[in-house]
């Protein structure tokens, strides 16, 4: 018990002594108490959030629902999305005491908080979370972890730097479908694996190019466009981003940090990449939806092992990740665990087995690990590496050319041109931080 | 045509005069343009007379030819000229069947044997079983029932089931076709049959719900035909959506290739449609590189982005080549030197010309600078270019 407390106080002096002036400590007042089970107040997590959209609400949920969790502050640059959160929060705690900012630099400079839950759109990835990380704030970041290869290292750089704890929302490790499935394979049951299939969603239609609109009152639209190109308001924004390259590579990026994240896990791929990708990409003549609505790339690793990231309807078993080994194949998505032989799926670890991490919650896992300071399920480089492969896929298609990859050095070889794709320009003033 | 280097290596022939529900004054042009502008072929026409007129003077030589085109839905021919068609197929001659050609002569033993499947003039059990993919199975069924419908013109998606044979190699596996009729229900001989395409026809568009042939080939004797059931030309309207499909006219013109020769030598263009958007070539041609760039001076947001993905499409199917890029770099510097290109379009090029462009794009980014509109478009892009 004493350890959690000490590892909480030494991050609240920690920070106290870089500002160097007076910070008012987080008071969990006493209406809190006894209002979240048996966790006192004083061990609860203080915990902020940086967006609040869909997504962000989510993960709120689960959060205040372990009752170790308190939630203070919240931050957005919709006032909509925010006070309709905050009014959220007050409700669970049955108080009035959520505070509430648009810019989360002020919100990380003003709150005292253990942890933060960041779930923002894609282009905004970067610098939210070295910001967080440089105030040794504990993170739980949505995937994909970056918009850029280059952005993900600068992430990653931060986190390891400053000791933090980071949990990537890619729950799907925490579900025991998957788990098992990647144990399995991870452990030789169906032999060795030279070719893996990775399904991700068939596209989003499109909506064409809509006109002109008045921003609606409550959102920032220049902060959210943040160092994405300016442009003007047309009502796209909150969840259909994605379809938009200015902000997310599409369907590809977004799941990559779920089934590309997955094959990994279980092929024993977590910390490097692949050294060769290559493939094309589909996209929409019209609209203002470009991010590519086919997609199928091949990704060599060393040692020949091949991972195929394709759109669902390109492959057998659509959605989700077959492994193919020498000695049988297994598919694993969110409604379906098959075999080639179902009897293989009844096996059970035994000794010379590596049993992967195991978590029956991936909300808690974070916040355990916050306490123990232990590494979580998804810790911050492999969530780099998931990404990457969806990243280099994305060049891939874009220059139509073969892409060939040093996972180590983390540079594309022998092609300048490609090379560019690596990193994302930001509009000013924002830039990313050299860390 | 004036711009191709060598003379063409095939002689086509395209019997064209009459056609029941469709303006062959307009389709036959289009037809000889479409193959000529592969420099493969040279064309002749043979016209006949009139509906109801005397056709005893109707007598191509067909063994002057390679390949004949039929674009033709009428009566009748003379006799001594179906057997001479016949036997010019039967020795090697290559046929080309366009559109409602595989409608006439249902009682022609030999020409639906030819065309494999037909439709209307009263087609039934007797001419043949339907043939149509459902559930990705071929499926060969006599059912007893009308051979040939129809519903209203709509666009659709050409699926392709042969993606090994020459003239689908390097095609994707799905593109849009344009607004057309989407015949359906076809029956016929289906002899020595190859479907190398396939459209699902939607009930929402009275459709059969079966994935119907659009693209097939037949072997006769010695001879190859290529059969096209798209390209709707109808009569009292002057928009002509269907052949001006760029998907139309390169499967024609390979089609015909193969027809005539048993292979394919065309490079698929990068402007052929894929499976969200439809690609229409007013021309009935890609549009040059200059006429291209001519476009993006147009474009305006807002306005149908069409061009720039164009040239987009175009920059990744020449990635590879040193010698390309720098000619797209080049017309894509002049249209940002340019006062009547709009910063809309200019801001699109100036993205692509961030990964690909070299160091003459530096200086001419350097001055768009003093431009508060596309400043902040030319510093990302001379960010990633100096590195």
């Amino acid at each position: 018990m004493s350890d959690k407390t000490n590892r909480r106080q030494f991050l609240r002096s920690a920070a106290t002594a870089t500002l160097g002036t007076v910070i008012l400590p987080n008071i969990i007042p006493s209406s809190a108490l006894g209002m979240n089970g048996a966790i006192p107040p004083g061990d609860r997590i203080v915990m902020g959030a940086i967006g609040t959209g869909s997504q962000a609400n989510w993960n709120m949920q689960e959060f205040m629902e372990l009752n170790e969790v308190q939630y203070v502050a919240l931050c957005d640059v919709d006032a909509n999305h925010l006070k309709s959160t905050q009014q959220t929060v007050n409700k669970f705690y049955k108080n009035n005491d959520c505070r509430i900012y648009e810019d989360y630099r002020e919100l990380l400079e003003k709150e005292k908080l253990d942890a933060v839950c960041i779930a923002v759109p894609d282009h905004w990835h970067s610098l939210t979370y070295i910001a967080a990380a440089e105030k040794k704030v504990n993170i739980y970041g949505e995937k994909p972890l970056a918009r850029s290869i280059r952005e993900g290292q600068a992430i990653v750089k931060a986190v390891q730097k400053n000791g933090i704890t980071w949990q990537t929302g890619s729950w799907q490790r925490s579900v025991e479908k998957f788990h098992h499935a990647a144990e399995l394979v991870y452990n030789g049951r169906i032999g060795k694996v030279k070719y893996t299939e990775v399904g991700l969603p068939d596209a989003h239609a499109g909506i064409g190019t809509p006109p002109v609109k008045e921003v609606p009152s409550g959102l920032n639209w220049d902060f959210w466009l943040g160092s994405a190109p300016k442009v003007p308001y047309r009502g796209v924004c909150h969840w259909d981003w994605r379809w938009i390259l200015d902000y997310s590579g599409g369907q590809l990026t977004d799941w990559a940090g779920h089934h590309i994240d997955i094959a990994h896990w279980g092929l024993g791929l977590d910390r490097t990449g692949p050294v060769e990708v290559e493939g094309t990409g589909v996209y929409p003549r019209e609209g203002i939806y470009d991010v590519p609505v086919e997609y199928d790339f091949l990704c060599k690793y060393a040692g020949g092992i091949e991972i195929r990231v394709a759109n669902a309807a390109r492959l057998k078993y659509g959605m989700g990740v077959t492994w193919h080994g020498e000695t049988g194949w297994i598919h694993v998505d969110r409604n379906h665990l098959f075999a080639s032989d179902p009897k293989i799926l009844d096996e059970k670890m035994g000794t010379g087995d590596t049993l992967l991490y195991k978590s029956d919650n991936h909300w808690k896992n974070f916040i355990d690990c916050i306490r123990s300071g232990e590494e979580t399920i998804t810790p911050v480089d492999v969530a780099h590496r998931s990404i990457s492969v969806g990243l280099l896929g994305e060049i891939a298609m874009t220059t139509n050319r073969k892409i060939q990859w040093d996972p180590e050095k983390e540079e594309i070889i022998g092609d300048e041109k490609a090379s560019r794709l690596l990193m994302r320009p930001m509009r000013e003033p924002w830039t990313l931080p050299v860390i | 045509m004036n711009s191709c280097k060598k003379e063409a290596k095939y002689k086509a022939l395209i019997i064209t005069g009459q056609n029941t529900s469709h303006d062959w004054t307009v389709s036959t042009p289009v037809l000889k343009k479409i193959l000529e502008s592969t420099c493969l072929f040279s064309i002749e026409t043979a016209t006949t007379p009139a509906k109801g007129a005397d056709m005893s003077s109707f007598a191509p030589d067909f063994s002057k030819f390679d390949l004949v085109v039929l674009d033709y839905d009428g009566d009748a021919w003379p006799e001594p000229t179906k057997s001479a068609f016949v036997e010019f197929v039967k020795n090697g001659g290559g046929v080309v069947v366009y559109h409602a050609a595989n409608n006439p002569f249902p009682d022609w033993k030999e020409y639906n044997e030819i065309t494999g499947l037909g439709g209307w003039g009263n087609r039934d059990e007797k001419s043949g079983p339907y043939i149509y993919y459902k559930n990705d199975s071929l499926i060969r069924d006599d059912s007893p029932g009308p051979g040939g419908s129809h519903g209203p013109q709509h666009e659709y998606l050409i699926k392709t089931r042969d993606a090994e044979h020459p003239v689908m190699k390097g095609l994707p596996a799905s593109w849009m076709h344009t607004k057309d009729e989407l015949y359906q229900q076809l029956r016929g001989p289906a002899k020595n049959m190859d479907i190398l395409a396939t459209a699902y026809a939607d009930t929402a568009y009275k459709g059969t719900g079966r994935d119907e042939p659009v693209l097939f080939t037949v072997t006769y004797g010695k001879g190859r035909i290529f059969q096209t059931v798209l390209g709707h030309v109808g009569k009292n309207t002057n928009e002509y959506p269907a052949i001006e499909c760029a998907g139309f006219i390169v499967t024609l013109q390979r089609g015909a290739e193969w027809a005539a020769s048993g292979q394919v030598t065309q490079e698929v263009p990068a402007g052929f449609p894929n499976s969200v958007s439809t690609v229409e070539w007013p021309e009935f041609r890609p549009l040059s590189l200059s006429e291209l760039m001519d476009k993006i001076d147009g474009y305006k947001i807002g306005r149908s982005r069409k061009y720039i993905s164009d040239l987009k499409a175009r920059i990744r199917k020449d990635s590879g080549s040193d010698e390309k890029l720098p000619e797209y770099e080049k017309a894509m510097l002049k249209l940002l030197k340019s006062r009547s290109c709009e910063n809309d379009a200019k801001k699109v090029l100036i993205a692509e010309l961030s990964w690909m462009g070299s160091d003459a794009s530096i200086p001419v980014l350097e001055a768009l600078k003093s431009d508060n509109d596309l400043k902040d478009a030319a510093n990302a892009a001379l960010e990633r270019l100096k590195k």
